[in-house]
């Protein structure tokens, strides 16, 4: 299998103060085949947005390697690496505030197309974003309307259509469906797999949501404070989740069933910066299964089993 | 297929679209009538009154209260108030919208420059906003017009010079929000190159702050001009201009109240008319308020 | 049978537009006994928060009116009280607390004093200064925030722990109900874990009876005790947990909710979206406000209310149901 995303120890740190740096993205090893979707999940202030940012381009890396088949996007020519970030989009969170408001749907959807140049005339871009529309499940009849006059779902689409307008082959999704309402967010992920199957995209999907991404991912990659402390096929990940974070993270989600308490596993404390962190287990505070051996030295991810890595002192 | 064919993207475009909206705020509406009529004035100003008329003297007919002969009364000269506030339209008219324009203009771009670039750009440009700022509007308006010699040219470029830091301030407070949006970084994935998400992005959704102050400062500007010229500088007696005939009259407020009201309420209307119009304008601008 | 804390009679709520109307709540009732909780369960739109607004009578001024209907507490209708016995109510009977913690705290003044104001607020008993004080304490230790950090300020604490300080607030005054108004939607899920239990805590420990305004139906799994599924400004579906999340009658709209949320355990690849959108609030569709989205649709639901079934305090607002009372 080749892999269209490759990062070797990709870190991304963010100056907070006189030598304090915080650690958002520490050391990540992404492989992302081709036509595959990773999921990556954790609490806000892990990271993942981060990471997702750093593989676009959209934020510089600190140090670490990324190549997009095969091309190094860090050190690789400007000129390169513009043409290769333009297979590479994304699909924000908020369908709210990332539509500019004084632009109708027929604005938004050209305005990629009419940046790159893609089309001589106004009749093909017109075209094109026609048939945008129609593969995003969005009536012609919305073309000039205003994003205020649509609900979050067709948002959400509009901003799928800017983002598919260039021809990705690979898309980072930023929590797409965290600000819809189920029965929407249901439509969205629908759409999105759908057209993973027609048009063989890649995608990295952020999300803080387990339930979501164990429907869309093939493999799971669970951040905690910007470091990578679990990885697995989504199934075998909540089949059998190894670190004590990541079933903590499962055990927190409410189930709707009768019966159901959330006191089980119940994580105490909260995430707090990783700015110039001690090495050991970043968990470690929360953790009921922290020894003394969990402090001093940073975890590597283990192999244990097919294709299921785990970082933690448990487990070495 | 056919109703494929019929889906038209706007071909007025936004030009179109704003106007339509405008159109319905009676209020922005009455305003950009009292502006026509302001602007008729400026453009007829010969053929409604004989520039003489504003300029002649006539020290017996001083301080002439309201007839039908003197409109408006006549100053302490004995020139006829209504002639001189129809030839003062021009000047006043001009150093009050120049100097925002240009100073808008002009501190808009390096507020708009600051507020999007952020780090050390942002902190040289306020930096050296800041210690314009310092120095008190008059005295700096003073020491330009003093080394570029007075005229009117001259005042305009002062008082836009000494304006140009409050506008990077309001633009720049406009556009810090907006820069924050999501929609700024969804522009800048798909390629979309900084000076074009500054003027598609940026700017659009931070005008509306912008427009108002920029309205509310025309007023302002003619009554700061006349008190260049009321320091001797600028616009010189006897040319007639609304902020110096203000300074002028004060002297006879108390005894003759309407050398003072009828120059106050020409300055209030021009003011009053953009106010109006900048309300609707920043109004129609903004797609939300459609319907 | 004792009279209920709460009752809520065919309250309708509307905004009043300038050009047109919105129709916001339509004829809801529901009733809530003491120490019990119900959940309000609607997605975006479904007149959730204008319930919880019409009860506490914190509707914007002008806009927001309440047209019809009768609000119970304690017996007494709310809806005739005056503007200075709603006040004392509100805080002291019944509390209210907020999505976003972030905002709903003033950054000015520290936690301490801001729980100390609610208390001097509704102080009758004119209990001395270090009687409060040492009911602030109290207030964070139950909330789980050592009494120690009252003099810090909001900024200093993270999401889940201001969660837990407005929790404080709402309940310094030992309300009768505590209105929570989707509390959790903001926080981390291990974070909200802490908070639904500790809010589940607090109303065993307390007596208090609870609404809780959600669109997870997870989250009222774990806490409710009632649940009204909520759509469009209506009660669909009305009953116990137990009616709600086992049996077999269901309403449509119920099912397409549950059918919607992805699952931990299903092994499909492909979610099951209730097709559509929501209706309008200021143009609802006639009839059954579902029946453009429902796939069980027949003629008779696009035109008149739709039947009310009803057993054993279970009801359901669909016209499917007509033949089974019979049996």
């Amino acid at each position: 299998m080749t892999s269209l995303i490759h990062a070797v120890e990709l870190t991304k740190y963010f100056q907070v103060g006189k030598k304090r740096y915080l650690h958002a993205v520490d050391h990540v090893n992404l492989d992302i085949p081709e036509g595959k979707t990773l999921g990556v999940v954790g609490e806000s202030g892990c990271g993942k947005s981060t990471l997702g940012r750093v593989v676009l381009g959209l934020l510089p890396a600190t140090s670490g390697e990324l190549y997009y088949q095969g091309e190094d996007l860090i050190h690789g020519n400007k000129k390169q690496r513009k043409k290769m970030q333009r297979e590479m989009q994304i699909v924000f969170q908020d369908p709210y505030s990332s539509l500019n408001p004084r632009m109708s749907v027929y604005e938004l959807i050209a305005e990629p197309l009419v940046m790159n140049h893609v089309y001589g005339s106004r009749r093909e871009t017109l075209q094109r974003v026609q048939e945008l529309m129609e593969i995003v499940g969005l009536a012609e009849r919305f073309i000039n309307s205003y994003p205020h006059e649509m609900d979050g779902g067709r948002r959400q689409r509009v901003g799928i259509a800017r983002a598919l307008a260039l021809r990705p082959r690979f898309v980072v999704c930023d929590e797409p469906v965290s600000a819809l309402d189920v029965s929407i967010q249901a439509q969205i992920l629908n759409l999105l797999m759908d057209m993973q199957e027609e048009l063989g995209l890649t995608y990295m999907f952020i999300t803080h949501d387990l339930s979501v991404v164990k429907h869309i991912s093939n493999e799971i990659m669970v951040m905690y404070l910007g470091q990578c402390v679990e990885r697995a096929p989504a199934e075998e990940l909540f089949q059998n989740p190894l670190h004590p974070y990541t079933k903590a993270l499962l055990s927190a989600i409410p189930v709707p069933k009768l019966g159901a308490s959330l006191k089980h596993n119940l994580l105490r404390g909260e995430v707090s910066d990783p700015i110039n962190p001690e090495p050991g287990c970043r968990f470690a505070k929360r953790c009921d299964h922290c020894t003394e051996a969990c402090a001093g030295k940073n975890f590597q991810l283990k192999e244990l089993g097919d294709r299921h890595f785990v970082a933690c002192a448990l487990y070495q | 297929m056919a109703a494929e064919k019929q889906v038209k993207i706007r071909k007025k475009g936004r030009a179109g679209e704003i106007w339509h909206r405008f159109k319905r705020n009676r209020v922005a509406m009455l305003g950009l009538v009292l502006f026509a009529v302001i602007l008729l004035v400026v453009i007829l100003a010969d053929v409604i009154v004989p520039y003489e008329d504003a300029m002649t003297q006539n020290i017996v007919n001083r301080l002439q209260p309201p007839s039908s002969e003197h409109w408006f009364g006549t100053d302490n000269f004995g020139r006829d108030i209504f002639a001189r506030i129809i030839h003062g339209s021009r000047n006043s008219l001009l150093v009050g919208l120049g100097a925002v324009a240009i100073g808008i203009t002009i501190g808009g771009l390096l507020g708009a420059i600051a507020g999007f670039y952020g780090s050390h750009i942002d902190a040289v440009i306020v930096r050296i906003m800041d210690t314009i700022m310092c120095i008190p509007l008059m005295l700096m308006v003073l020491s330009i017009v003093a080394a570029l010699g007075a005229s009117l040219v001259n005042v305009l470029l002062a008082m836009m010079i000494a304006n140009i830091p409050q506008y990077t301030r309001i633009v720049r407070s406009a556009i810090l929000p907006v820069v924050g949006q999501d929609y700024i970084e969804a522009a800048k994935s798909c390629g979309t190159p900084n000076r074009w998400i500054i003027v598609k992005h940026v700017i659009p959704n931070a005008i509306g702050p912008i427009i108002v102050q920029a309205t509310m400062a025309v007023g302002t500007m003619i009554i700061n001009a006349a008190g260049i010229s009321f320091l001797g500088m600028g616009i010189q007696p006897p040319t007639p201009e609304w902020g110096a005939m203000l300074n002028e009259a004060k002297n006879f407020m108390l005894s003759d109240p309407y050398t003072v009201v009828f120059p106050g309420v020409a300055i209030g209307l021009t003011a009053l008319s953009l106010n109006l119009m900048g309300d609707g304008l920043r109004d129609a601008l903004d797609p939300k308020l459609k319907d | 049978m004792t009279e209920p804390i709460l009752r809520v009679e065919n309250l309708h709520t509307i905004y009043q537009g300038e050009e047109r109307n919105v129709y916001a709540v339509n004829g809801i009732s529901f009733s809530l006994n003491e120490k019990e909780t119900i959940g309000l369960v609607g997605e975006t739109g479904a007149g959730k928060t204008t319930t919880a607004l019409s009860i506490m009578q914190l509707l914007p001024d002008r806009i927001g009116k309440i047209t019809e209907g009768k609000i119970f507490y304690q017996g007494e209708n709310l809806l005739e009280k005056n503007k200075e016995e709603i006040r004392l109510i509100r805080g002291a009977c019944i509390s209210m607390i907020f999505q976003d913690p972030m905002t709903a705290l003033n950054p000015v003044m520290t936690v301490g004093d801001q729980i100390h104001e609610s208390l001097s607020i509704h102080n009758y008993d004119n209990l001395p200064e270090e009687e409060l004080q040492k009911r602030v304490d109290e207030l964070l230790t139950l909330v789980g925030i050592p009494a120690n950090r009252k003099k810090e300020y909001p900024h200093q604490f993270s999401g889940g722990m201001k969660q837990r300080i407005v929790i404080a607030i709402a309940l310094a005054c030992k309300p009768k109900i505590l209105i929570a108004d989707e509390p959790t939607t903001a926080l981390d899920v291990t974070i909200q874990a802490q908070v639904l239990v500790l809010m589940e805590e607090l109303q065993k420990q307390l007596g208090m009876a609870m609404i809780m305004i959600t669109h997870d139906l997870g989250v009222v799994a774990a806490t409710c005790d009632k649940v009204a599924i909520m759509y469009a400004g209506e009660i669909l579906e009305y009953g116990t947990v137990e009616d709600i999340f086992a049996g077999e009658r269901h309403h449509p709209y119920t099912k397409g909710l549950f059918e919607a949320i992805p699952s931990l355990d299903s092994h499909s690849r492909r979610l099951k979206p209730i097709e559509g959108l929501m209706p309008d609030p200021a143009d609802l569709p006639p009839g059954c406000r579902f029946h453009p989205r429902c796939p069980y649709c027949r003629e008779d639901c696009k035109t008149g209310a739709p039947y009310l079934f009803e057993r054993n305090g279970h009801q359901i607002r669909c016209n499917l149901f007509q033949e089974d009372t019979a049996i």
